[in-house]
């Protein structure tokens, strides 16, 4: 017994001998630096601790070029790295002695305290403006739960995004800028500093064959400027839009092939950051359908005005004629309301064509309807196709309406069995309109020659070819009317 | 010899994660099982990963390397960069 108790005595003392001598080896372990890990007893479990590793952490924070904190519980500095100094523009004892929120100002100190705590259990970001040198810059914040060895806290990294942001609206910007010229229907340019093309929408094409890019203003487009505009040539524009100046509504003429196009130039600075001029912006609009529009209309309105007054002046004639051969007031009444109303009837057909002339058929039926019935025996009409310029018309609705009113009073329609025929021929560049009357009483020339046969005989006078011919035979009257091809159109 | 040959031998290397010591300590047990031939069966357990095993070997400090079998159990502390000691280490128990 006594042996086998000095034997359990002895395995006692080795076992003890043993863990001393483990534990004296652990110790000198760690002295020596030959571990780097620590387990640790916990209430629930066992938790294993870096020997060390804040050290390598703080190393790892440094070599960081985002910005990082910690805190503890209670929003108390512990550590901040050099790079989130740096964003802050403080230094880590000013961070140290103020606190990270003095640094943060009023709205982001807010915004991190918030985030703080959400970020109880999980992570969470949130981008803040923050003041930095120089501006405000935007700030990525993230706050996370650490472990800290006394207790927990908050680890903060602050990325700095405002890089990020100020190239997407670049980006942004320079995609609406290059829509809106896109979307433009006049043709838009860009050039730089050196007044090279650097941007040109589809409208440019119409101005200049093939890509502009990368040429100069000048050599791409030859534009040829008014004196008034006290431009040479387009580097003179866009030597204004450098210097600051815009211009608008330059007129301008291009030579593209056999044609000239009439042109409105509008060139302004192309600011980019801060006031600084980096090129121009040109537009141009293409005018050319507008000014001949413009000269069209200029055109028909120096024709109406002309056109009044004529008309004026044969009113006057009208009158002062009619008022010489009426017998009497009843007798002018009659006279000159008839005279006026065929002047009215031709300029109510040419209004309906828009002045761009009527046939000759349509002419002839206005003036002889209120006198005779058309398509009866009494009118015999052989017309070609012939249409008649307004100049013309105007004419010869009044010598008709003096052939027609003359016929009813003296002529041919005078009588139950006269008859009128009207027939035309065209001879080279002219058009012949007969006027022949047939079975009314025998005829005998007039004495003196009144308004009517002067409008007869000179109404078309203006139109340099033969005088229209009056024989008064006996049988009946033969008119002969004659009208330039030019200004008639045969089909 | 034959009998001791039989025996059931093991090794376990217990590591914290990506340590350096921890890193440092596989590193030379893949150099001592190479010297040592298959003798042993070999475990690397990482207290990270399961703390609660630390108890079985009362393990306090990382990285540690336990000869679990043959008895009596034998510790040695550290990355087991001197190969030799280790080596003698483990033959002089045998």
């Amino acid at each position: 017994m006594a042996s086998l108790g000095a034997a359990q005595g002895g395995e006692r003392e080795a076992e003890l001998r043993r863990r001393l001598a483990e534990a004296e080896d652990t110790i000198r372990a760690i002295r020596e630096g030959e571990v780097d890990a620590l387990v640790v007893r916990g209430p629930q479990q066992d938790e294993v601790f870096a020997l060390g590793g804040q050290d390598s952490y703080r190393a790892f924070m440094e070599a960081m070029d985002i910005g990082a904190t910690a805190l503890d519980a209670d929003g108390k500095l512990i550590y901040a790295n050099a790079a989130l100094c740096s964003l802050l523009g403080r230094s880590a004892k000013d961070l140290q002695r103020d606190g990270i929120f003095a640094a943060l100002g009023d709205d982001a100190a807010r915004i991190v305290r918030a985030l703080i705590r959400d970020a109880e259990n999980n992570r969470r970001s949130r981008q803040v403006a923050l003041p930095c040198a120089g501006g405000y810059c935007h700030v990525e914040v993230a706050a996370a739960p650490l472990s800290l060895g006394f207790g927990r806290g908050h680890a903060i990294t602050f990325t700095d995004v405002t890089e990020r942001i100020e190239t997407e609206a670049a980006h942004e910007s320079d995609r609406i800028g290059r829509s809106i010229m896109a979307s433009s229907n006049e043709a838009v340019v860009v050039v730089n500093r050196d007044g090279v093309i650097t941007h040109a929408n589809a409208g440019v094409r119409q101005f200049h064959e093939g890509s502009s890019i990368g040429k100069s203003f000048d050599r791409a487009f030859h534009f040829g400027f008014g004196l008034s505009s006290g431009l040479m040539g387009g580097g003179d524009l866009i030597g204004v839009a450098l210097a600051g100046t815009a211009v608008r509504g330059i007129e301008a003429t291009l030579k593209q092939d056999d044609r000239t196009r009439d042109l409105l130039l509008s060139a302004g600075p192309l600011r980019q950051s801060g006031d600084v001029i980096g090129g121009a912006i040109v537009t141009i609009a293409d005018v050319t359908e507008r000014r001949a529009a413009e000269r069209r209309q200029a055109l028909l309105m120096g024709e109406l005005t002309h056109r009044v007054r004529n008309t004026l002046t044969l009113v006057m004639s009208i009158a002062n004629r009619t008022i010489a051969g009426a017998r009497d007031m009843a007798d002018f009444r009659t006279a000159f309301g008839r005279r006026v109303e065929a002047l009215a009837a031709t300029h109510s057909l040419l209004a309906e064509g828009t002045w761009s002339g009527l046939s000759l058929e349509e002419l002839i039926n206005a003036e002889l309807a209120p006198y005779v019935t058309l398509g009866s025996d009494r009118v015999h009409l052989a017309l070609g196709k012939v249409r008649i310029a307004p100049n013309t018309a105007v004419a010869l609705g009044l010598i008709l309406h003096e052939l027609v009113t003359n016929a009813v009073k003296y002529g041919a329609l005078s009588t139950e069995d006269g008859r009128i025929a009207i027939g035309t021929v065209i001879d080279g560049t002219t058009v012949e309109i007969s006027w022949q009357e047939i079975g009314g009483p025998p005829v005998v020339a007039p004495e003196k020659m009144g308004f009517g046969q002067t409008v007869i005989a000179r109404g078309l006078a203006g139109s340099g070819l033969r005088p229209t011919e009056v024989e008064f035979h006996p049988e009946g009257l033969v008119c002969r009317m004659y009208v330039p091809l030019e200004l008639s159109e045969a089909a | 010899m034959a009998e001791a040959d039989n025996k059931p031998r093991k090794l376990t290397l217990y590591v914290a994660g990506q340590t350096p010591k921890s890193v440092a300590a596989i590193r030379n047990l893949e150099r001592i099982a190479e010297e040592l031939a298959g003798q042993y069966e070999i475990e690397v357990i990482d207290l990270r990963q399961h703390p609660h095993l630390a108890r079985e070997h009362n393990i306090v400090a990382i990285p540690t390397l336990v000869r679990s079998l043959p008895v009596p159990v034998q510790k040695i502390i550290g990355d087991l960069s001197d190969q030799e000691r280790v080596l003698v280490h483990l033959k002089v128990e045998n």
